[in-house]
């Protein structure tokens, strides 16, 4: 998953833990909606407001009944829990994570011509 | 919940729109209609122009469903919940839906409306869901605390303190600027050491243009008046001066 090309977004991720739930791209999950429905499936992507992406869900619905969706977006808000898999590490996640914003910040620095990043 | 109104259709911001699209409202088909995916609402009208609009803060969630079991057709599944604080909306839901459906109870998040998009060119499908994640995006949780404006501040600190943490090795390599981005950054000092430099460049570039005449190292400053006495003798002998100035 690339990091976001809005500068507000990298912020927002590093200051805070939406930056694990970045750092779960490829993986399966399952996310618990505030509303006590589940979806579980692949993260696609996740941005920096906790909207999640998932691909080939299994959603089941807070009466229980399950189907299968092929791409789902989740709004961050109605987010609860996300369940990270147990055979990831979290610190090495996070600080991959931060990583990659600090490369594409820095991008250039070393090499003389540092690109200024201002929006228009 | 949606009750269909006589509404325009929007006018700007159309990310997308799919004529032919099946509206389904908690099960009732609603007809044939055409939805547009705005940046500003989501709405569907169907052939008379009646029709009903959404808010995307009120959408939590969307996704593209194959599943046949599920839904006799592929189509486009919107689940909107109404607000916790929207009191006077989720009443109203309360006593409409009582009868037709056993799910009204009062969950913690309110009631919730299921609406499927099922458009006749299944292919349409993908577009659709992509418009909807970005106009999403466009409407970030308000009440999320941690959405600071001081965040756009802190990258730029963040920037100065790379700068400095490079530095330790590289720190001589100077930051370029665009010609207009630098000119932004001149404080009144660095625009008095512009107008400086800026003006030794044009004199240097002036006697130049004076050597090409009788006069070579004696800078013309000195002989303003002068001036006028050369330009009446030698009119004309510049005009092959590939120098262009003023």
């Amino acid at each position: 998953m690339d990091v976001s090309h809005s500068i507000r977004e990298r912020t927002i991720a590093e200051n805070s833990l939406v930056i694990l739930l970045q750092g779960l791209h490829g993986q399966v999950t399952t996310v618990d909606l505030r509303d006590e429905s589940t979806a579980r499936g692949s993260v696609i992507n996740v941005d920096a407001f906790m909207n999640i992406r998932l691909e080939k869900v299994l959603y089941r619905d807070r009466r229980g009944r399950v189907s299968s969706m092929d791409d789902l977006f989740i709004t961050g808000r109605n987010v609860r829990y996300v369940h990270i898999p147990d055979s990831m590490n979290i610190i090495e996640t996070i600080e991959t994570q931060l990583a990659k914003i600090h490369r594409v910040r820095n991008f250039g620095a070393s090499g003389g011509r540092k690109e200024y990043s201002k929006k228009k | 919940m949606v009750v269909l109104k006589s509404l325009h259709p929007p006018s700007e911001g159309v990310r997308l729109q799919q004529a032919d699209t099946t509206a389904v409202l908690d099960g009732k088909r609603l007809g044939s209609g055409t939805l547009f995916v705005a940046e500003a609402h989501l709405s569907w009208f169907d052939g008379s122009g009646m029709g009903f609009c959404l808010e995307y803060p009120s959408i939590s969630l969307h996704a593209i469903s194959r599943d046949l079991s599920a839904f006799p057709e592929e189509h486009l599944y919107v689940m909107v919940t109404a607000e916790l604080d929207d009191e006077a909306e989720a009443e109203q839901q309360d006593k409409a839906s009582d009868d037709e459906e056993s799910d009204s109870d009062s969950e913690d998040s309110g009631t919730i409306t299921e609406i499927r998009f099922v458009p006749s060119d299944k292919a349409a499908l993908e577009p659709m869901f992509s418009a909807m994640c970005d106009c999403q995006a466009l409407h970030p949780d308000p009440d999320d605390a941690d959405t600071d404006d001081d965040d756009y501040e802190g990258e730029e600190y963040d920037v100065e303190e790379a700068e400095q943490e490079q530095g330790r090795g590289q720190g001589d390599i100077p930051t370029f600027y665009t010609y207009e981005e630098g000119l932004s950054h001149l404080t009144s000092e660095g625009q008095a050491t512009l107008d400086r430099l800026e003006g030794m460049l044009a004199q240097s570039v002036a006697q130049q243009y004076h050597m090409a005449g009788v006069r070579t190292d004696v800078p013309s400053v000195e002989f303003e008046d002068g001036m006028e006495v050369d330009s009446s003798t030698v009119t004309g002998q510049f005009d092959d001066a590939d120098v262009d100035h003023w």
